[in-house]
């Protein structure tokens, strides 16, 4: 048996553009055409559809055991990779296998070997109840009725659903729905788990609780594929990750190590008010700025800016003339050490959250 | 804490397995069916909304001695119109329910978010579309006996023939009309709506198979069209087996077009299936809604 639970070697998705939509990286599938507007050819012939391409070459090779992060943002490629993996979809190019078997010509012995969750909390069924769910999935992935119903109960207590498992999914909160999905991925006892933002829409206290449920299944000798785009939760439970933007994987490390490439940066975090495009335009004019990025925070007139620099001494007063003038204020500053989002930034500059 | 050995899979494949998973669709299907309890309202007021259409206008045309009847007994041999009426009536009920329901049993679990949760799963695919037949089977005999319940009290509607004929004329139906839901089912995920489809199969049904009135009514080319089209076998045979005590050998010239368009239905929904379940891996079209 291979040591590598997934891997991916140069594992490609194309996407027929929609029109209209803004599609980025779009090609066509004629390489001797240029991208433009469908046009209908002599004798009903179409023109070569416009392709997006939404995965663009990307390498994996996790090891049996691992938590391996892929972060980054909305749009990335990141769902459509879990997707090609867990034999929803079918590489354009490329190849990948999961526990040894190929995700194309091998496809029910990946799936006997994932237990997946996708992203949303609609995955079971909400006019079933918590049990219901799990016992006639547990029929779908070919469980024996005895150690299905054995194992029911055994998820049951683990996801803490005893008290209410013969209540309807409708009735449950989110953070309970979202136990019921990992449950019936976990129901198999698959040597893999594909998690898809597991903690997406869940609240802090719920995600805390999924992380370390997640934590304690790579204890257990789960190989975990995690997509996230919140860079704490990658910090926190990956073993290595993979940076993922527009479609290709962008930088591959421990969360030390993808970190300490940066370390030669300052960090500099500034809150701000009133602020302009035009004052960003004109900080990242100095020779000691780098990656400027302003998000604003809620609904009040409050701007993070986060930049990086080699020399913070040289230039914080700069900073601080060119942001004090023409109603925009400076509240707040401080020099902090670098997250995976200032990697992000660093590599691509932009935010994650863009 | 060291990582222990990867965990073994506790699932077993094999050809029970794969019957259990059916067992499972079709159980989960009937309890959520029951969960909607509109559904008894349902099977007790449309078995009767539809006919009475038909049959009072039948009345009004028939005089208020009934004498335009007279005509109508001439061309179609049948003494009772109202249980003429409910047959034809009843079958366009069943084809029209089985394309909302079994025809969109994939889309609903499209858009309800389930689909993709049941095709990440190794069972053999195809036992989704198939274990929604299970219910809708049960269901629509409900229908039918709700349908002979209501009218024999309410009309005085008796079947002179045999109800064993009878139900052998609607199991034969069942590959044919079911067939085709499968194909339905299959196109819409792909094309996500279908409205216009039903609309148009069912409008056709209504035309051309004679669900009022003798095909021979009919032009030669509704005629000739009507041939094409399963449920006007299906009608025809019914009525026979209900009222003219019809046996099977009367039944074959009906029974054996319509066991052949049964063939050609089912193997056309299944390969429409595969290509469905082939182009959606390929367009991601699963998790589209």
């Amino acid at each position: 048996m291979s040591d590598l639970a997934i891997e991916a070697r140069q594992l490609v998705k194309k996407f027929p553009a929609r029109a209209g939509t803004g599609d980025k990286q779009v090609e066509s599938s004629d390489a001797f055409a240029q991208p433009k507007k469908r046009q209908r050819w002599p004798f009903g012939r179409k023109e070569p559809k416009a392709l997006f391409t939404a995965v663009d070459g990307v390498d994996l090779q996790i090891q049996r055991g691992e938590i391996f992060g892929l972060l980054g943002p909305n749009g990335a490629g990141k769902s459509t990779t879990i997707r090609m993996l867990c034999t929803l979809l079918e590489p354009t190019s490329g190849t990948a296998r999961i526990n040894g078997f190929n995700v194309v010509s091998q496809a029910n012995d990946v799936r006997r070997s994932l237990g997946t969750v996708l992203a949303g909390e609609r995955s079971i069924y909400w006019k079933l109840s918590g049990r219901e769910n799990l016992e006639y999935f547990a029929a779908l992935y070919h469980i024996p009725q005895a150690v299905a119903k054995k194992r029911v109960d055994e998820l049951i207590e683990r996801m803490e659903l005893k008290e209410r498992a013969n209540e309807l999914v409708e009735k449950y909160s989110t953070g309970m729905r979202q136990r019921v999905a990992i449950a019936k991925a976990l129901l198999a006892r698959p040597p893999i788990l594909l998690l898809d933002e597991p903690t997406l829409g869940l609240d802090p206290q719920a995600a805390r609780n999924l992380r370390e449920l997640i934590a304690q299944l790579k204890q257990e000798g789960h190989t975990i594929l995690l997509t996230t785009h919140y860079m704490e939760e990658a910090d926190q439970l990956s073993d290595r990750i993979g940076i993922i933007d527009t479609g290709k994987v962008i930088a591959l490390d421990t969360p030390e190590g993808l970190k300490r490439r940066i370390d030669q940066k300052e960090i500099i975090r500034l809150e701000v008010t009133g602020w302009q495009e035009y004052v960003g335009d004109k900080l990242r004019t100095l020779s000691e700025v780098s990656n400027l990025v302003a998000r604003r925070q809620g609904e009040a007139d409050l701007w993070e800016v986060n930049l990086q620099s080699n020399n913070s001494r040289a230039v914080l007063p700069k900073l601080v003339e060119s942001i004090s003038q023409n109603g925009t204020r400076l509240v707040n500053m401080n020099i902090v050490k670098p997250s995976l989002e200032d990697v992000f930034i660093h590599l691509t500059g932009k935010a994650l959250r863009d | 804490m060291e990582p222990t050995l990867s965990p073994q899979s506790l699932g077993r494949p094999g050809l029970l397995s794969d019957l259990r998973a059916f067992g499972a669709v079709i159980r989960r299907e009937w309890i959520i069916f029951t969960r909607y309890p509109s559904w008894i309202i349902a099977l007790i007021i449309w078995p009767l909304i539809f006919p009475m259409l038909y049959i009072l206008t039948a009345r009004a045309l028939s005089g208020p001695d009934g004498s335009g009847l007279t005509v109508f007994i001439q061309t179609t041999g049948a003494t009772d119109y109202i249980g003429y009426i409910i047959v034809g009536t009843t079958v366009w009920m069943w084809q029209n329910i089985v394309l909302w329901d079994v025809g969109f049993a994939l889309r609903n679990e499209q858009m309800r978010g389930t689909l993709e949760s049941n095709w990440l799963s190794p069972t053999w695919k195809f036992s989704y579309l198939l274990g929604h037949t299970g219910p809708q089977i049960v269901s629509m005999a409900m229908f039918i006996i709700i349908t002979a319940v209501e009218f024999g009290l309410l009309f005085g509607v008796r079947i002179h023939g045999s109800g064993w004929m009878l139900i052998l004329v609607m199991l034969a139906a069942i590959p044919a009309i079911y067939g085709l839901g499968f194909a339905f089912a299959s196109l819409v995920i792909t094309v996500k709506e279908a409205n216009a489809f039903v609309f148009l199969i069912r409008g056709l049904v209504m035309i051309f198979c004679g669900i009022t009135f003798p095909v021979a009514i009919l032009p030669g080319w509704m005629q000739a069209f009507s041939k094409w089209l399963p449920q006007t076998y299906l009608i025809h045979a019914m009525r026979a087996a209900a009222f003219t005590n019809a046996g099977l050998q009367e039944l074959m010239p009906d029974l054996i077009p319509l066991l052949s368009f049964g063939v050609f239905w089912l193997v056309a929904g299944y390969s429409t299936f595969l290509w469905m379940e082939r182009r959606a891996r390929q367009t991601g079209a699963i998790g589209q809604y």
